[in-house]
């Protein structure tokens, strides 16, 4: 569905994301982790056309390389931000609005926008600015409008930080939700390696923008040179 | 909610407007200042929109007014255009050269966009007053000193006789502030605020940056050379002594005391900024430095305008929710 092709992001000196190659699958759950500042956001920058880059990135079968970002959401990529990013001068339902009449391909469907506003848990407070809102419904709001353009896959970015344990529950029963009852991709950056190897079904470790390894979540979770990429040398 | 409050009060200040020269009609000096009232806050609405919706700091809201007021008068006198036809294609042509601005400012951001654009403004004077501007039709250094007076349907309406030419701006004036209604309650309005507040998260949900920013480049500079165009029909006469400062700061003065971003704060506030302007007049040289020091008050004691204190007048009296809803998962 999604294939990346050495995908490399240079910022003068710094290569962030270097010669990078991997492939999604429909319907898959897929992992990246890595240490700050390992290139995964930037790698999300990439793939959302806010960045330019070498290489080339195939969804379903077209090269989307060099499209501007408002033509990817509109083939069906959506994203959300590490930090949370909301526009303020709007309320709840008017930005998830923004998503569906922009993003969706199907044109704007005010069902549909409250059907997503029910689904992210807003209902009562969807006339709020969403200035007023605390972390964890700004979080709710930027996948709602994320979902609101009825995207074929959605990329989470560390939804997870900030949020105590209760919270990650609730955002871990909603992703599985958003996967399998509307049967989106899900490609997720998270630093928890618990909600990690529970949620994904591969997993991709990258250091300095390079790939560390890839695969199944508990065996690259176990791997010497990803411990050692989080923790430094391994002394068992 | 927020839209019908904001036709609500839309309707109630020009009804009000509308009913002025029943009180002042016999006044043409009154009737003069109600005129350029109506001129201002449209081309003070016109600069609302795109910086305080769009978030774009185009400081070229003065230049394109220019650009209206000489195009009109060009083209009325020149190609014999009548003058209701001429003030439109005024408005063309500073749409024009609004989206030729804006494409060099879609890369820019912030105060990089008020440098380019207000070079427009530097620019325009040297132009206008040189031997392009000459060629053109605008009388160089000397202006334009007999512009055609507005006619329509064989009634022309002359600055001698306000009261037709407040009625006709007036309703020009409605128009365009109905335009700005719409556009802000519509989903472009949607687009220019999520662009302003997170441009990058709103190009992700499927918004044009692109598209967008060039829409209400050409929409606001449309308008603003078309009330230029109106101006210049009115006052008879044109010189670049429009594109000093005193132009400026008005409209400027008029977009704080309103509310910038808080349509229709520049209507009220074009309405109050000339009126304190008038009634300094008795001041002289002093009343640019009372008009100064009022501006640095009212922006430290109301930050968002008369508009942001109805606003909050208004939520003062709505009941409180309380802050431990906002807490619930």
């Amino acid at each position: 569905m999604l294939k990346l092709r050495n995908v490399t992001k240079k910022f003068g000196e710094l290569t962030a994301v270097n010669n990078l190659s991997f492939e999604v699958s429909q319907g898959q759950v897929f992992g990246i982790a890595g240490p700050n500042g390992a290139g995964k956001s930037t790698l999300y920058n990439l793939i959302s056309g806010l960045y330019s880059f070498e290489g080339s990135i195939l969804f379903n079968n077209k090269d989307i390389s060099g499209l501007q970002p408002h033509k990817i959401a509109k083939l069906g990529i959506s994203r959300t931000f590490q930090i949370p990013q909301t526009f303020p001068s709007l309320t709840i339902e008017k930005s998830i609005g923004v998503g569906n009449y922009f993003g969706s391909r199907d044109g704007f469907e005010p069902s549909y926008v409250d059907r997503i506003i029910d689904f992210v848990n807003l209902t009562d407070k969807r006339k709020k600015l969403t200035g007023q809102l605390n972390l964890l419904d700004k979080k709710m709001l930027m996948i709602g409008a994320a979902l609101a353009t009825k995207p074929a896959i959605l990329m989470l970015d560390e939804p997870m930080a900030g949020s105590n344990a209760k919270e990650i529950k609730s955002l871990m029963e909603l992703i599985k939700r958003i996967n399998q009852d509307m049967g989106i991709t899900i490609i997720i950056i998270e630093h928890f390696m618990k909600v990690l190897t529970e949620l994904t079904e591969r997993l991709l470790i990258i250091e300095t923008g390079t790939e560390i390894c890839c695969g199944d979540p508990v065996e690259v979770t176990s791997d010497p040179r990803v411990i050692e990429c989080y923790l430094g040398d391994s002394h068992d | 909610m927020e839209h019908k409050r904001t036709a609500i009060i839309l309707a109630v200040i020009w009804s009000i407007v509308a009913i002025l020269p029943l009180f002042f009609g016999s006044t043409n000096f009154i009737m003069h200042i109600l005129i350029i009232c109506l001129i201002w806050s449209v081309v003070a609405s016109c600069w609302d929109l795109i910086m305080g919706f769009a978030g774009i700091f185009s400081f070229g809201q003065v230049a394109f007014f220019v650009i209206g007021a000489y195009s009109s008068a060009i083209i009325s006198a020149r190609a014999g255009i009548p003058p209701i036809f001429a003030v439109f294609m005024a408005g063309i042509i500073s749409g024009l050269l609004g989206v030729l601005v804006g494409i060099p400012c879609l890369k820019l951001k912030g105060a990089y966009i008020a440098l380019v654009t207000f070079a427009v403004h530097m620019i325009l004077e040297p132009m206008l007053k040189g031997d392009i501007g000459r060629f053109i039709g605008t009388g160089g250094s000397r202006g334009i000193l007999t512009i055609e007076p507005m006619n329509i349907f064989g009634y022309a309406f002359t600055n001698s006789h306000p009261i037709p030419y407040f009625y006709l701006i007036l309703f020009v004036a409605v128009i365009c502030s109905a335009i700005i209604w719409l556009v802000i309650r519509s989903h472009w309005g949607a687009a220019f605020l999520a662009l302003k507040d997170a441009e990058d998260f709103a190009t992700c949900l499927g918004v044009s940056a692109f598209k967008y920013k060039l829409m209400v480049f050409a929409l606001t500079s449309f308008l603003t050379g078309m009330i230029g165009g109106f101006y210049a029909h009115y006052v008879g006469m044109l010189s670049t002594r429009m594109l000093g400062i005193d132009l400026f700061v008005t409209l400027m003065v008029i977009l704080v005391i309103g509310g910038v971003g808080k349509f229709p704060g520049a209507v009220i506030g074009a309405f109050i900024t000339v009126a304190i302007n008038e009634m300094l007049s008795p001041l002289g040289s002093y009343r640019p430095i009372i008009l100064g020091a009022m501006v640095v008050i009212l922006v430290l004691l109301l930050p968002d305008g008369i508009i942001g204190l109805i606003q909050k007048l208004v939520a003062k009296r709505e009941p409180m929710v309380s802050p431990l809803r906002n807490n619930q998962p």
